[in-house]
């Protein structure tokens, strides 16, 4: 099986440090692009996948991340060179081009990025492709020597276990792994690695984002209340005060 | 002056503190109650890389330089709040991996480093003695020759990581008549017969790395497990003491930089007679003096590092280092325990335990007074 | 020819109530909508939704249908959409939705927002506003072409109350037979809860990892939630912790709530969990750290140990 894992980055949401890292803005891989990559690497050590692709679409400033991504164990990384601000359609429009020369039977990638939130791009792609789609899920086996999937979903409803056959997309959700920390040695080694440079135009396809953001404004913030002294001070503020309870 | 990192540098110290900030979170609170070494971390940095940070790519380093060494170790104790779990790596290192990678053999070099720098072998030093400390040289233990292997006998103290070691360096002498050149290191692995590891040391601070005593009794060491020279035993050790006495406290850096942000963060929030207590100028200018006490640190760890990459000795400087640091850490530790006011006192802010940690670096690695020893000698007093 | 079609969510037995806040888009977008409601033995449900406005009920009735697989539902819908000229597809946010309607928007050829939090028309022009950065930011937005896929996010559209003329019921021609059959539903796991849905509640109790254990949550948070007739919550670290089901979950990556009443137990208020609760009327936070985040946002905050306080407050309002 060959797993093309698409990954993203993102502004680092925790970052505050006084030794204020390589340039203004640190950035890291999308946590659920990491738990996709920890995955398809799981899936390879246990025998059941021969090649794992990682794939990202961004300006060379991702080389870093893209360095992470070979060092936490990525066969081959590919990035295609694009600095635009692309909305999810476009860059499922892009990846789909990149299935189609890569050809993987298993497209493996995080249910969301954590700067937007937009949890599209997978079933987009999917669509596109015609291919089955299993999102958020939490767990994945391998059925029928690896011609279908069976995956447990997390769901508003609860779990739910679906199958579908290869080639497919699949979203991770939160619980399906923990990452393993990428070492050292393996960031030194990844530095040595090429990382494949692919472009729109190589790939036939032309995409234009048809999203605009006109604008973007802090969101309006709670401010802190008081603090109550007991339950019964509590009690007393949200009956009669907040006429809530 | 360049006081820049370059790209590359950049990018593994970030992972360095990201890994250290994301995985070392163990409660210390615990096991510094509970006298506990945290194995499951030490593995962890292993396994991440730290325990081989200077020791040479083909021996399963990282071939880091010294300067990217004391970078890393700085970003690893702001991250980190174990200082206990980074002195037993910070004396993994300078007593056993570093003495290794100058001086050993290459047989001894292939056997051990490896397994040294990922950590599944515990480097623990066995140098003083209940009769030597700063007097270091007239130790008593005694190595006598005996055809292919040497017999060692006597007994050690403040043996750091004594009761995990794996890989003893153990100083003996062949020949107490000539002192310090009757000094030898000799690598003594755990169950060597004769090695007997003794009671475990209870200390004031750094109390999750562990400290034991050590007996030599008929201890046999094979002849090709000298370390270094018969009679070198000294020149190795010094030679390692710049590395150790240069890199020991760059962790402590890190947490100057961490107690002063949170002094900052508590003095700006605490409020007392109606305003933060940061607006009062006796804690304004503790937390000034801490910023200025960080920052001469910071300069003298990084020069001394520096000139090491020039192939300098850097002597000196790293005696400097020790002797300065060791005092700003105690005297910023004191001084965030005091803006804390109560809660500085009490065990859960964990400033307390950061004081009694600190204490320990103005005697370890030489002493403050042999360090100004030293330094007048340099000086030519 | 209808402007908007909106695809409902329901059970099985009756439709989710905060799938009908994509009505209330719907009718902010202006021009005619419909509703449209998938499944299998779904004819009382589409009875039920008869009365919100719409100019036609459109159902895709069939045993093939009978789960919620995304291709088959997506080719459906996409399908409708055409066969209506609808240049809007809305869904309120959910998972059903999240899953679904991005396949629908890659059919359509169609860009797509989700999470729409209000929309505003400028010149003929919808500016939409959704939130970035876990709630932090609010974006306005605008897209381009002639079809658009949004959903919407529930908590800040009021579902609209029945009134009106009955709405014409319709079916949805498909051919069931060419639908993909790539995915097979293997089961779901029964939820023996008679508690309200988290969306739908008027007061939420969520829990965080000092909750300890299941067996604590359940008498603590649960015993809480009953005692107010709410719904329960929990944070990542408790769900991870196993302390309670992923569907409880509220956050960024989970669920987003605004009910009237949210109490917060033990939870410090990590940033992506207060992205899921910060347009909730009424915010009380009980921790027994006092410089916790949450005190930040909280109406209310209580300072002490939960295992003390939670039982005192469940007495207290039970009496």
């Amino acid at each position: 099986m060959k797993i093309l894992v698409p990954f993203k980055r993102v502004p680092d949401p925790g970052s505050s440090s006084p030794y204020g890292m390589s340039e203004a803005r640190p950035w890291i891989i999308n946590p659920f692009d990491e738990i996709a990559i920890e995955e398809a690497l799981r899936i390879r050590e246990r025998g059941e996948a021969r090649e794992v692709v990682g794939v990202t679409i961004a300006p060379s400033a991702a080389e870093e991340q893209i360095r992470a991504a070979l060092a936490m164990g990525l066969d081959r990384a590919l990035r295609v060179d694009d600095r635009r601000e692309l909305d999810p359609y476009a860059v499922a429009r892009i990846l789909l081009a990149v299935v189609r020369q890569e050809k993987p039977d298993l497209v493996l990638m995080g249910k969301q990025a954590v700067d937007d939130d937009a949890n599209q791009v997978g079933q987009m792609l999917a669509g596109l492709l015609n291919w089955p789609q299993a999102t958020f899920v939490s767990k994945i086996e391998f059925l029928n020597g690896g011609q279908r999937a069976q995956c447990t979903r997390e769901t508003d409803r609860g779990l739910e276990v679906i199958a579908v056959n290869l080639p497919a997309v699949v979203t991770t959700d939160l619980r399906l792994n923990e990452p393993r920390y990428v070492s050292l040695p393996g960031l030194m080694k990844a530095r040595r690695r090429p990382i494949e440079l692919l472009t729109c135009q190589q790939l036939a396809v032309e995409v234009q984002p048809r999203t605009t953001v006109a604008a973007t404004s802090p969101a309006p913030r709670r401010s802190a209340g008081l603090k109550v002294e007991s339950v019964e001070d509590l009690l007393v503020r949200l009956r009669q005060h907040e006429k809530v309870l | 002056m360049d006081f820049t990192w370059s790209k590359e540098q950049t990018e593994l110290l970030d992972a360095v503190q990201r890994f250290a900030s994301q995985r070392l979170k163990a409660n210390v609170i615990e096991s510094d109650r509970n006298d506990c070494f945290n194995l499951e971390d030490w593995k962890a940095c292993g396994q991440f890389g730290i325990q081989g940070l200077p020791a040479p790519v083909e021996y399963g380093g990282l071939g880091m330089d010294a300067l990217t060494t004391v970078g890393a170790l700085e970003r690893l104790g702001y991250a980190c709040k174990d200082n206990g779990l980074l002195f037993s790596i910070n004396a993994h290192l300078w007593t056993v991996v570093m003495p290794l990678i100058t001086a050993g053999t290459e047989q001894q070099k292939r056997k051990y480093l490896p397994g040294l720098c990922n950590g599944t072998l515990i480097g623990a030093n066995a140098m003083s003695e209940p009769n030597s400390g700063s007097d270091a040289f007239s130790l008593s233990t005694t190595a006598q020759k005996a055809g292919a292997k040497y017999v060692l006998n006597g007994s050690k103290t403040f043996v750091t990581n004594g009761p995990v070691g794996d890989l003893f360096a153990v100083y003996a002498t062949v020949d107490k008549s000539k002192g310090a050149h009757g000094v030898s290191g000799f690598l003594v692995e755990r169950n060597t017969p004769g090695l007997v590891i003794a009671r475990k040391l209870e200390k004031m601070g750094l109390r999750t790395s562990p400290m034991a005593e050590l007996y030599l009794e008929d201890c046999e060491v094979p002849a090709e497990n000298l370390l270094g020279t018969e009679g070198g035993g000294s020149f190795l050790f010094t030679r390692s003491m710049t590395w150790e006495r240069g890199c020991i406290l760059a962790s402590a850096v890190g947490s100057m930089q961490r107690l002063l942000e949170t002094c900052v963060r508590y003095a700006n929030t605490r409020k007392q007679f109606g305003q933060p207590i940061g607006k009062f100028q006796h804690v304004a200018g503790k937390i000034v003096d801490m910023k200025l006490r960080l920052e001469t640190c910071r300069l003298l760890l990084y020069r001394g590092a520096w000139l090491r990459t020039q192939g300098k000795s850097g002597f000196l400087e790293a005696s400097l280092a020790k002797l300065h640091i060791s005092d700003c850490w105690v005297k910023t530790c004191e001084d965030a325990l005091q803006i804390h006011g109560g809660y500085g006192y009490m065990v859960e802010y964990e400033i307390e335990r950061e004081l009694r940690d600190a204490l320990g670096s103005r005697l370890y690695s030489g002493t403050s007074e042999i360090q100004r020893n030293l330094i007048a000698s340099l000086l030519g007093l | 020819m209808i402007q908007t079609l909106v695809i409902l969510e329901h059970d099985g037995h009756c439709v989710k109530r905060a799938s009908l806040s994509a009505v209330a888009l719907a009718r902010q977008l202006g021009g005619s909508y419909a509703l449209g409601v998938l499944g299998s033995g779904v004819a009382e449900i589409a009875d039920s939704v008869r009365s919100f406005g719409a100019s036609v009920v459109l159902v895709a009735d069939h045993p093939a249908l009978a789960e919620p697989r995304a291709d088959c539902y997506a080719a459906v819908i996409a399908e409708t959409a055409r066969q209506r000229g609808a240049s809007t597809v809305v869904g309120t946010s959910s998972t059903f939705t999240k899953d679904i309607l991005p396949r629908v928007a890659a059919l359509l050829d169609a860009p797509m927002l989700s999470d729409v939090m209000a929309v505003e028309i400028k010149d003929g022009v919808p500016c939409y506003q959704r939130p970035l950065s876990a709630g932090s930011l609010c974006a306005t937005v605008k897209l381009q072409g002639d079809v658009r896929v949004l959903t919407a996010r529930g908590t800040a559209f009021h579902p609209p109350s029945p009134n009106g003329a009955p709405s014409p019921v319709e079916p949805i021609a498909f051919d069931a037979a060419s639908l993909p059959n790539g995915t097979q539903f293997v089961s779901r796991e029964r939820s023996t809860s008679t508690r309200p849905d988290l969306t739908e509640a008027r007061v939420v109790v969520s829990g965080g990892r000092p909750l300890k254990d299941k067996e604590t949550f359940e008498r603590l948070i649960g015993g809480l939630a009953d005692a107010l007739g709410g719904a329960v919550g929990a944070t990542r670290a408790a769900v991870d912790a196993g302390m309670a089901p992923n569907a409880c979950q509220v956050g960024q990556t989970g669920t987003v709530v605004a009910p009237e009443l949210y109490i917060a137990v033990g939870v410090s208020g990590a940033i992506q969990h207060l992205a899921g609760i910060q347009d909730s009327r009424v915010i009380v936070a009980i921790n027994r750290d006092p410089d916790a985040p949450i005190f930040q946002m909280a109406n209310y905050g209580l300072v002490g140990d939960l295992h003390a306080l939670v039982p005192r407050l469940i007495e207290a309002v039970r009496a």
